[in-house]
């Protein structure tokens, strides 16, 4: 294999896969990303078994070839090359010439066959999304996913196209346990049999597909092949294998009957609360709050610090009643909620809460409150 | 400036409680027993000792040993009330009380001498008041640090007080054997001898360089405690002091060998672990098991760390079989320990499940009628058919107040235990 690259082509391409490569794995060819020359093209992959992101990037190719090289250390060398065409080279037992200017490395890699395979996809397979949607929807969730291994079916957001009265939609959902986020999108075209069910995007492909519509609006191709979702925009493709594990009947979570509304500003709301939170701590991690008339008083006490209260001046007409909450979930959602008010519904102190901007129906959270 | 520390050691302390509430029994040979079907001897009265009854022996080896023992099963209530006051009477000499274990503890009289005299006359006011309000004799130690304290209230038993004088300890050390320093247990002592080390004094001029090289870190330590060095402090024990972990085990009434028999003591010990770790609003991250088995001798504790916190008594259950199924059972099985760890003291946060809610509601419920009712009054239905319930045990980490705990990890992980870790188990 022989082929000559732009410096800074290359760089974003490796950087690009960083977040893809195990750092600790018993499998060492795991550390490493696939090299293949073809045509006019390089592709450049890399995989946890997981996840799996493809990207194809031009080149003038000499020689036809594939070799894998160590991930990190491959990064490591191109960031601190001069901004000239790089020459690489795989010579004999699967070492790698890269020369640039001046500067000559010599460095080790793997055979490419014991590379893992990942799913090929077929573009017939794939739906159209708008990033931007999927960018949205997923700061929307994301805070909510569980970070608990051992409720794996909770490690990802659930997405599924549901049928309503204004159509169908897209519904993202995410859970700890505590609290649950629901973000709901328009949805245009034909669904595949995956997405009416439902499937769980594990939380590391999640994060993927974010960096993938962050870097810019614009349509890309979502479908599934077996049982693992595949992204694709532009010459970048993610394979994720979806969690094997059912995911809690969410819309049991969502209380029907919380009639106790409050109207806040969201601006205001989220500053209160981090105020109060300051003196809240591992061991007190709740905000008090007390709720009368058009005010609603928030308070921390911590008996290692102290006491702080803040008045705050909201829209209700119900009766007076206080709630706890977890000041870091109030603010998740206050944060992604993009309106100018929220509304908060209660029904009492004990049951679960919601949380939803007053203007849009893209968000709805469920806040589970603190014992008082 | 020296300090000046006072070890109180309560002599046959449950053997003597029970001989001051049943008058029957003074001045006669007694041994208290645990209540499970098949305990040890845990403390024999001085009577009984003279006939060669030894704490550890079984009910019968005591018997053999002097055929006229009174048997008396323990009460932990009345050993826990008695330590009560004693220990309340040692704060009013000084803040610095740290107990230790159920009947002994350490005093820092440094700075007590202005309001109370010295340290002996402390010692005879203590000693004075435990035997007039309570009818119990104690040994004292007197000395610079906790481990000379200990090993001078060792020497002299039953109602002793020794002092040793700093200018003493030297001359002291050249004669006592190292195995009676606390902190020399037998393995170690072995170990030692083989190096030609039988007296303190040998240890403490003994090259420092072979030390770590045999023993590690611990080396220099081994060569200080030779010296009758011991910097640590006395740490008064506080009322609300945060555990560590919070462990329960039990002897069985038989080795069990089936993994159904193993199973349902898990659970009864997962349950007594999880009540008390709910009772005082604790979460852990880290469960252990620990396994004895019939040899005696062989022994294993697993332990795994979880994501999450955790305080209901099935999911430590369940963590609890997990470790198991890692485990090669290959003998009948006598003793069994589940301990949580990593705790965090945290408020709750019910779960938004209302599946798991419920889970927690029960537990709550259960709880509060155990709380009033005793334990294990209501409980799981697959414990119905276990006869013994509860541990009989009083922790080595038993305080007056707060969360009693039993460190597994702690206890079996260290090799040489300095005072603040070295206690005696007293099982009922």
């Amino acid at each position: 294999m022989n082929f000559k690259i732009d410096r800074d082509t290359f760089l974003k391409a490796l950087q690009k896969v960083q977040g893809i490569v195990e750092k600790r794995t018993s499998m060492p060819i795991l550390s490493n990303i696939l090299i293949e020359a073809q045509g006019d093209s390089l592709e450049i992959l890399a995989t946890d078994l997981e996840v799996g992101l493809k990207g194809s990037y031009p080149a003038k190719v000499e020689t036809d070839g594939r070799i894998t090289v160590g991930a990190k250390k491959l990064y490591e060398i191109v960031k601190e090359l001069p901004n000239q065409e790089i020459t690489f080279i795989s010579k004999e037992n699967d070492w790698v010439e890269i020369t640039c200017g001046k500067v000559k490395f010599n460095i080790v890699g793997l055979p490419s066959d014991e590379f893992p395979a990942v799913a090929s996809v077929k573009d017939a397979q794939l739906l159209e999304l708008e990033a931007s949607l999927l960018r949205k929807m997923i700061e929307k969730t994301s805070y909510a996913i569980c970070n608990d291994e051992t409720k794996y079916n909770l490690n990802g957001i659930f997405t599924r196209v549901e049928q309503t009265e204004n159509g169908q939609v897209l519904k993202m959902v995410a859970t700890d346990g505590h609290r649950l986020s629901i973000a709901s999108g328009a949805f245009s075209g034909t669904a595949n049999p995956e997405l009416l069910k439902g499937v769980i995007l594990p939380k590391k492909g999640v994060y993927e597909i974010k960096k993938i519509t962050d870097e810019g609006d614009g349509l890309l191709q979502f479908g599934f092949v077996d049982s693992s979702a595949v992204l694709k925009k532009g010459d970048t493709t993610l394979v994720m294998r979806l969690v094997d594990g059912e995911f809690p009947d969410y819309t049991r979570v969502i209380p029907a009957a919380n009639d106790q509304i409050v109207k806040a500003p969201r601006e205001e709301l989220i500053h209160a609360v981090r105020r109060m939170a300051i003196l809240s701590s591992e061991k007190f991690k709740g905000i008090m709050l007390e709720i009368e008339g058009n005010g609603v008083k928030i308070s921390s006490s911590n008996p290692e610090l102290g006491d702080a209260m803040e008045e705050l001046d909201v829209q209700y007409d119900g009766t007076p009643f206080s709630v706890r909450f977890n000041a870091r979930y109030l603010l998740d959602v206050l944060m992604v909620a993009e309106s100018q008010h929220v509304l908060m519904k209660f029904k009492n102190e004990l049951s679960p809460s919601i949380v939803t901007p007053d203007s849009d129906d893209e968000l709805l959270a469920v806040i589970m409150p603190m014992r008082l | 400036m020296d300090r000046v520390i006072l070890h109180i050691d309560m002599n046959a302390f449950f053997a003597s409680v029970e001989q001051q509430a049943n008058p029957d029994l003074r001045g006669k040979p007694v041994a208290v027993v645990g209540s499970g079907h098949r305990t040890v001897i845990t403390t024999s009265s001085y009577e009984a000792r003279s006939f060669g009854v030894k704490t550890g022996m079984a009910i019968w080896e005591g018997k053999r040993a002097c055929p006229e023992l009174i048997i008396v099963v323990g009460d932990n209530k009345k050993y826990t009330d008695a330590s009560r006051q004693i220990i309340a009477m040692m704060r009013q000499y000084t803040p610095l009380v740290e107990v230790f274990s159920i009947d002994e503890a350490f005093l820092d009289v440094t700075h007590s001498y202005a309001l109370f005299g010295t340290a002996e006359t402390i010692a005879h006011q203590l000693k004075t008041r435990i035997r007039d309000e309570l009818g119990l004799t104690c040994s004292v130690g007197i000395a610079p640090n906790k481990l000379l304290a200990k090993l001078a209230s060792d020497m002299q038993k039953p109602d002793g007080l020794t002092v040793i004088a700093p200018d003493r300890i030297k001359e002291v050390l050249e004669s006592v054997t190292i195995g009676d320093l606390c902190g020399i247990g037998r393995k170690l002592e072995r170990q030692l001898n083989l190096l030609g080390i039988k007296k303190c004094g040998q240890l403490g001029r003994f090259p420092a360089d072979i030390l770590s090289r045999k023993f590690g870190i611990i080396g220099p330590r081994l060569r200080q405690m030779g010296q009758g060095i011991d910097n640590s402090p006395v740490v008064a024990t506080e009322g609300d002091e945060q555990v560590k972990s919070i462990g329960h085990s039990m002897t069985l009434g038989k080795d069990i060998d089936t993994r159904q028999e193993i199973l349902r003591y898990l659970l009864q010990l997962s349950e007594m672990v999880g009540r008390r770790a709910r009772r005082y609003g604790v979460t852990g991250r880290t469960v252990s098991i620990y396994v004895r088995f019939a040899d005696f001798f062989t022994n294993i504790q697993k332990q795994t760390t979880l994501n999450s916190h955790i305080n209901q008594s099935g999911a430590i259950y369940k963590t609890a079989v997990r470790l198991l199924d890692g485990m090669e059972i290959s003998q009948p099985v006598r003793l069994l320990g589940v301990c949580l760890s990593n705790l965090e003291y945290q408020e709750q946060q019910p779960s938004l499940f209302a599946e798991e809610r419920r889970q927690e509601q029960l537990a709550r419920a259960m709880d509060a009628v155990n709380d009033r009712f005793g334990d294990f009054k209501v409980t799981f239905g697959s414990m119905l058919d276990t006869e013994e319930k509860g541990s009989h045990v009083i922790s080595p980490a038993w305080r007056p107040e707060g969360i009693r705990s039993m460190g597994l990890a702690a206890s079996q992980s260290c090799t040489i235990r300095t005072p603040a870790c070295c206690s005696r188990h007293e099982t009922l």
